[in-house]
C-alpha cells in the first residue's frame, strides 16, 4: 500500500496570471498539499524549505514567475540563486534532488500549475516518503511506519 | 476583372511582374517578365483535367492554407484569365497532367520567364495592401492557440466557396463556436509594430459580426475596440445595426489571451474602460481584425518606379490633400490601397481618378511641366573632360539626371521637378536652375543684406513648406522680428553653401536654413540632402568659431506658423546676445575665409554682370532714401 | 518656450521628470490595467490608465491619493504591452516623486531593520530591487556609532527580498508572517496523519 505524498507548495502571489487558476490553488488544493503563499518567490527564507524537510515533507514544490516577467523586478532572480543553491545543499544531505521542484510560469500559462501538481506528486510517489532528515517528525506511537 | 479582360483595348497580362521601369512620363520603357505558367494560353479551356490528374497536394494560398490545392491549379475559381497553371516548386514530373490533357497538348514543361519590352505612356499602380501577421504578438498566441484565427482566416471560413463551403467551425475541435470575440487593432496603432490606423478594420469588424449573426442568430459576438471609427456616410448607422442586433461592443485593448490546454477554450483579459475593472471572458473562438500593412514587395517596386516611399512604407504622393492619386513622378499614378489603407469606396474613386488623369497623358501631343527646371553648362561640367563625378546624377531624387563618363551630364528635362538639388551638390557649378539661377539668387541676397547687414536674420526658406510657415505666421498674427528678411528657393536641397558663404561674407547676423520635415518633402528626399549639407555647414561654422546662434537649422511645415515666429524671435535673441562690436569683429575675421570659399562663383556665367547691375540699383535706391 | 504651457501644472511636472515624458500620449485603451495584476489580486481601485488621466488633467490630489501612485512596483509588463510605448511605470514614478516632493507618506507598510542585531553585512542592500536599503552611520542606544541598514520609505515596495536575505533576521516588513508561527503552522500540518491511497 502506498500512501499520498505529503507535499509544500510555495506560491509567489503574482504568478498565476489567471484567476481562475489562483481560486482553485486557493480553496480547492487537495488536502496532501500545505500552500505558502509568498509576496514573490524572493521573500522564500531558505529556512522554510529547511523546516518543510525536517518536518518530513515529501516533496517541496516552488511557483513563481519567469525572470522577465517578476513582480518586484529582480525578486525571482535573487530567488533562484538563493532556493536553487539551497536545493543543491538539500541534495548534498540526503534530500534528493527529485524532490524540490521550480515551476517558472509565464504569464499565458493557464491550468498548468494543476497539471504540474499531479505530475509532481506522481514522481513522488514513486520516490516514497522521505525519512532521511525528518528529525522534527515526531515519532507515531508504536514505533516508526512498518 | 471578367468585363476588363472582355475589352478589346484592355491587355491583363496576369503572372508578370515589372522588372525595370525607364523614360518618362508618355514615353516609359517597361520590361515585364512573363513568368512561365507551363500551360500554353492559346491552347488551355480550363476544364481544370490536369487539377484532377495531378497526385501532389500543397497548402492553398488563396485560403491561407487551410485547404490543400494541387501542383496544377488555378488560384482560385474566379481566376482571369482561366489558365491553369503548374507550380514547379511542388511539382514531381510525373506528367499526368499531360496525359490528361490529351488532344489538346495545353501543358508545356519547356516553357520559360519571358522577358517583354513595352512602351507605355502613363502608369497606374493598383498594388493593394497585405496583413499584418500576429504571430509575433506573443500575447494574443496567435500560431500557439489553435482557436486564434486571422481576420482572413475567418473570410474564408465563413465563405461558401470556402474551404469548410461556409461552415464556420473550430479549428481545434471541429464544433461550431457559439461565443465569439473579435478584437480590432491588432498590429496597427501601434508603435511596436505599425503606427498608423488600417481604416477600414472597424466596419470590417462590424461587418464580419453582422454577417456571423445573421448566420448563425444565437452567436454571442463581442467586439473588443480602442476606438470606433466610422466616419464616411452610412458607416455610424451600419454600426447602430450591429448595435440592435446584440453584438456586444467592449472598449478596451485586451492585454492576454489564455487557453484552457484541455478544452481549448480561450480567456479574454481586458481593462472594461467604461466600467474601470479587468474582465475576463471566456469565448469558444477570437478573430484577430490585423493591421493592414504595405505589400511586402513594395520596397522593391518603389525603386523599381523611382517613386518614394511615406513613413510606414506605403507609397508617397505627390501631395497628401491636393494631388493623392498621382506619384512625385510625373506618368506613374496610384490606385488603392498602395498609396494607403482605403475601403472599397475610396479605392474605387481613386482608382478612377488615377485612370483618367492617366487617359489626360495618353490623349496629349505635349506636357506641361514646371519651368524651374536644371540646365547643364556642357562646357563646364568636368565629366565631358573625362573626370569621374556624377555627384548631380547622385543627387536628383527623380533620376533625372544621365551620367556617362566622358559625356557631360544631361538632364530629361520631362522628368526633372526643379527642386535644385543638382545645382546645389555640383562642386564645379555647372548646373543651373531656371528662375532661380545662381545670380538671381545672389542678387536677392545681395539686396536683403544691402543696409546695416550685420542686425539681419537671412532666412532660407523652402517654396512649400517653411514659405508656408513664415506665410501662416503672418495671416495669423504671430509676431516676430522684424529683421528678418526671407529668401525663397524651391526645396532645402537648392540652398548651397556658397550662398551661405556670400550672405556671411556680406555681413549677415544671423542665418536660417529652413525646409520640410523630412516626411513631407515635396522632392522625395530632397530634404535629406538639404539637411546633410545643413549639418556639413554647422560644423564648417563651428570650426570657424562662428557666434553660436548665427547659423540655425530647422524644418518648419506649413501648419507651424507659430514655430516660425518662435524660431525667429529666438534667433533676435541670441544675436541680441553678441555684443555689437564682437559681431562686427568677428563678421571681419571672417569674411576673407568666406571669399575664398567662393571663388568658383565669380565664374559663373551671369554672376559677375548680376553683382554690378544689383550693386547699382540697390545704390541707387539707398541714395535715394539718404535724400542726396 | 512658445508661452502656451504652464510648467506648474501637475502635467507639465510629471513631464519634466525623466520617465514621465510620453504622459500626454496615452490614448486609454486599458492594456497597462488589464495587464497589471494589481487590481485583481490586491487592490480593486488599482488603474494606471485613470492615473495617467489624473495625472493629464491636472488632478493633484486625485492622483496623489491614488493608490496607483504607491502601490505600483514597476514590473514594467505593462511597458512592453503598451501600444503607445509609454513607460507607465515611469510616469506612476514621476507622479510618486511629485507627491513625495508635496509632502506625501506612502500608505503602506515597508520593511524595518532591528538596529540592534544588524550588522551591515549589506546583503539586504544588494538584493533590494528598488535601491531603497542603504548603509548608514548612525548613533544607536546600547551600541553606539555604527553603520546599520536603513531603509527609504518611499522606495520600499515591501516585496520582503531582504528579510529572507538577512542571515541576522534583523530586517522585516511591518506586515509580515511571524516566522515562527509560519513554521509552527507548517509543521503541524506535517504531522497529521498521512491519507493513504
Amino acid at each position: 500500500m502506498s500512501e499520498t505524498p505529503k507535499l509544500v507548495l510555495f506560491q509567489c502571489q503574482w504568478c498565476l496570471f489567471s484567476s481562475a487558476d489562483q481560486e482553485w490553488v486557493d480553496n480547492q488544493l487537495p488536502a496532501n498539499i500545505h500552500l505558502i503563499k509568498v509576496p514573490c518567490t524572493g521573500r522564500i527564507n531558505p529556512l522554510y524549505l529547511l523546516n518543510a524537510v525536517q518536518g518530513g515533507a515529501d516533496g517541496i514544490m516552488i511557483s513563481g514567475c519567469l525572470p522577465e516577467q517578476c513582480h518586484f523586478k529582480t525578486g525571482n532572480i535573487g530567488a533562484r540563486r538563493q532556493l536553487e543553491e539551497f536545493s543543491d545543499y538539500l541534495n548534498y544531505i540526503g534530500y534528493e534532488q527529485e524532490r524540490v521542484r521550480f515551476l517558472w510560469l509565464d504569464l499565458q500559462d493557464r491550468g498548468i500549475i494543476q497539471k504540474e501538481l499531479a505530475a509532481f506528486e506522481a514522481q513522488l510517489e514513486a520516490l516514497g516518503p522521505a525519512h532521511n532528515l525528518a528529525t522534527r517528525l515526531a515519532e507515531p506511537a508504536g514505533g516508526a511506519n512498518a | 476583372m471578367v468585363d476588363a479582360a472582355r475589352q478589346p483595348l484592355i491587355e491583363v497580362k496576369t503572372f508578370t511582374e515589372v522588372e525595370k521601369v525607364e523614360g518618362y512620363v508618355g514615353n516609359f520603357v517597361v520590361t515585364l517578365r512573363e513568368k512561365a505558367k507551363y500551360v500554353r494560353a492559346d491552347r488551355c479551356n480550363g476544364c481544370g483535367a490536369c487539377t484532377k490528374a495531378c497526385p501532389v497536394e500543397v497548402p492553398n494560398d488563396f485560403e491561407l492554407g487551410l485547404a490543400p490545392r494541387k501542383a496544377a491549379y488555378i488560384p482560385m475559381s474566379q481566376a482571369v484569365p482561366l489558365i491553369y497553371n503548374i507550380d514547379m516548386d511542388a511539382c514531381i514530373h510525373c506528367y499526368k497532367c499531360v496525359e490528361a490533357c490529351g488532344a489538346l497538348e495545353a501543358i508545356d514543361f519547356s516553357m520559360e520567364d519571358k522577358l517583354v519590352e513595352q512602351e507605355i505612356g502613363a502608369i497606374v499602380v493598383a498594388t493593394g495592401f497585405s496583413h499584418f501577421d500576429p504571430t509575433p504578438m506573443t500575447e494574443y498566441g496567435y500560431g500557439r492557440f489553435p482557436n486564434v484565427i486571422t481576420a482572413m482566416e475567418m473570410e474564408r471560413l465563413n465563405n461558401s466557396a470556402g474551404p469548410t463551403q461556409g461552415a464556420l467551425i473550430r479549428p481545434s475541435d471541429g464544433k461550431r463556436p457559439k461565443n465569439i470575440a473579435i478584437i480590432n487593432c491588432v498590429g496597427s496603432r501601434d508603435k511596436r509594430f505599425n503606427i498608423g490606423c488600417s481604416n477600414f478594420c472597424c466596419m470590417y469588424a462590424i461587418k464580419n459580426a453582422l454577417l456571423l449573426k445573421q448566420m448563425h442568430p444565437d452567436a454571442e459576438l463581442s467586439i473588443y475596440y480602442i476606438d470606433i471609427r466610422t466616419p464616411s456616410k452610412g458607416y455610424e448607422e451600419f454600426y447602430d445595426r450591429a448595435r440592435e442586433s446584440g453584438i456586444r461592443f467592449i472598449q478596451g485593448r485586451p492585454s492576454e489571451i489564455t487557453e484552457d490546454p484541455d478544452t481549448h477554450q480561450l480567456f479574454i483579459a481586458s481593462e472594461d474602460i467604461t466600467l474601470g475593472k479587468v474582465i475576463e471572458r471566456e469565448y469558444d473562438m477570437v478573430m484577430l481584425n490585423q493591421a493592414a500593412i504595405p505589400q511586402p514587395d513594395q520596397n522593391h517596386m518603389s525603386s523599381v518606379l523611382n517613386v518614394a516611399q511615406s513613413p510606414g512604407g506605403w507609397f508617397m504622393e505627390y501631395h497628401p490633400k491636393l494631388r493623392p492619386m498621382d506619384s512625385p513622378t510625373d506618368g506613374i499614378f496610384f490606385a488603392g490601397a498602395c498609396q494607403g489603407p482605403k475601403d472599397i469606396p475610396a479605392s474605387v474613386a481613386q482608382g478612377s481618378a488615377a485612370a483618367s488623369r492617366a487617359s489626360r497623358i495618353l490623349h496629349s501631343d505635349s506636357w506641361q511641366i514646371e519651368p524651374t527646371v536644371a540646365v547643364v553648362w556642357p562646357d563646364r561640367c568636368v565629366s565631358a573632360d573625362g573626370q569621374a563625378c556624377g555627384i548631380c546624377s547622385r543627387a536628383c531624387p527623380y533620376g533625372a539626371i544621365d551620367y556617362t563618363k566622358g559625356l557631360a551630364a544631361e538632364v530629361i528635362t520631362a522628368k526633372c521637378h526643379g527642386c535644385g538639388a543638382c545645382v546645389a551638390e555640383c562642386p564645379h557649378n555647372a548646373i543651373t536652375q531656371l528662375h532661380y539661377t545662381d545670380a538671381q539668387v545672389l542678387a536677392q541676397i545681395r539686396t536683403l543684406l544691402a543696409i546695416e547687414p550685420e542686425k539681419k536674420i537671412l532666412a532660407f526658406r523652402c517654396q512649400w513648406c517653411s514659405y508656408g510657415g513664415a506665410d501662416l505666421a503672418g495671416t495669423s498674427h504671430f509676431e516676430y522680428s522684424a529683421n528678418e528678411r526671407g529668401l525663397r528657393v524651391m526645396c532645402s536641397a537648392r540652398m548651397d553653401a556658397d550662398l551661405i558663404y556670400e550672405a556671411y561674407r556680406l555681413g549677415a547676423g544671423a542665418i536660417l536654413y529652413s525646409g520640410c520635415h523630412p516626411q513631407d518633402c515635396h522632392y522625395i528626399t530632397g530634404q535629406i540632402s538639404g539637411a546633410k549639407r545643413a549639418a556639413r555647414l554647422e560644423k564648417i561654422f563651428e570650426r570657424m568659431q562662428v557666434s553660436p546662434g548665427r547659423f540655425r537649422t530647422e524644418w518648419i511645415s506649413a501648419a507651424e506658423g507659430d514655430k516660425y515666429a518662435r524660431v525667429i524671435n529666438e534667433m533676435q535673441a541670441s544675436l541680441d546676445a553678441i555684443p555689437e562690436d564682437v559681431l562686427k569683429a568677428e563678421i571681419e575675421r571672417l569674411r576673407p575665409e568666406m571669399s575664398k570659399r567662393l571663388t568658383k562663383m565669380g565664374e559663373v556665367p551671369g554672376v559677375t554682370q548680376a553683382m554690378a547691375q544689383v550693386d547699382f540699383i540697390v545704390d541707387e535706391m539707398i541714395g535715394k532714401e539718404k535724400g542726396t | 518656450m512658445s508661452g502656451f504651457t504652464d510648467s506648474s501644472t501637475l502635467s507639465e511636472r510629471v513631464k519634466a521628470i525623466p520617465g514621465g515624458e510620453m504622459l500626454m500620449m496615452c490614448y486609454s485603451c486599458g492594456t497597462c490595467t488589464s495587464k497589471c495584476m494589481i487590481q485583481t489580486k490586491l487592490e480593486g481601485s488599482y488603474n494606471p490608465r485613470r492615473l495617467i488621466r489624473e495625472a493629464v488633467f491636472n488632478m493633484d490630489d486625485d492622483a496623489f491619493a491614488d493608490k496607483t501612485t504607491w502601490l505600483c512596483t514597476a514590473c514594467d509588463l505593462c511597458y512592453t504591452a503598451c501600444p503607445q510605448k509609454i513607460h507607465i511605470s515611469g510616469v506612476i514614478n514621476a507622479v510618486k516623486a511629485l507627491a513625495v516632493e508635496s509632502g506625501k507618506k506612502t500608505p503602506y507598510q515597508v520593511a524595518k531593520v532591528d538596529e540592534s542585531t544588524c550588522v551591515a553585512c549589506g546583503l539586504c542592500e544588494k538584493i533590494c530591487p528598488y535601491e531603497a536599503i542603504s548603509l548608514v552611520e548612525k548613533r544607536v542606544a546600547f551600541r553606539g556609532t555604527i553603520t546599520v541598514a536603513s531603509v527609504d520609505a518611499n522606495k520600499c515596495m515591501a516585496c520582503g527580498l531582504c528579510t529572507a536575505a538577512c542571515r541576522s533576521t534583523s530586517i522585516r516588513l511591518a506586515e509580515d508572517y511571524n516566522d515562527a508561527e509560519l513554521i509552527d503552522s507548517l509543521l503541524s500540518w506535517l504531522e497529521t496523519e498521512r491519507v493513504s491511497s
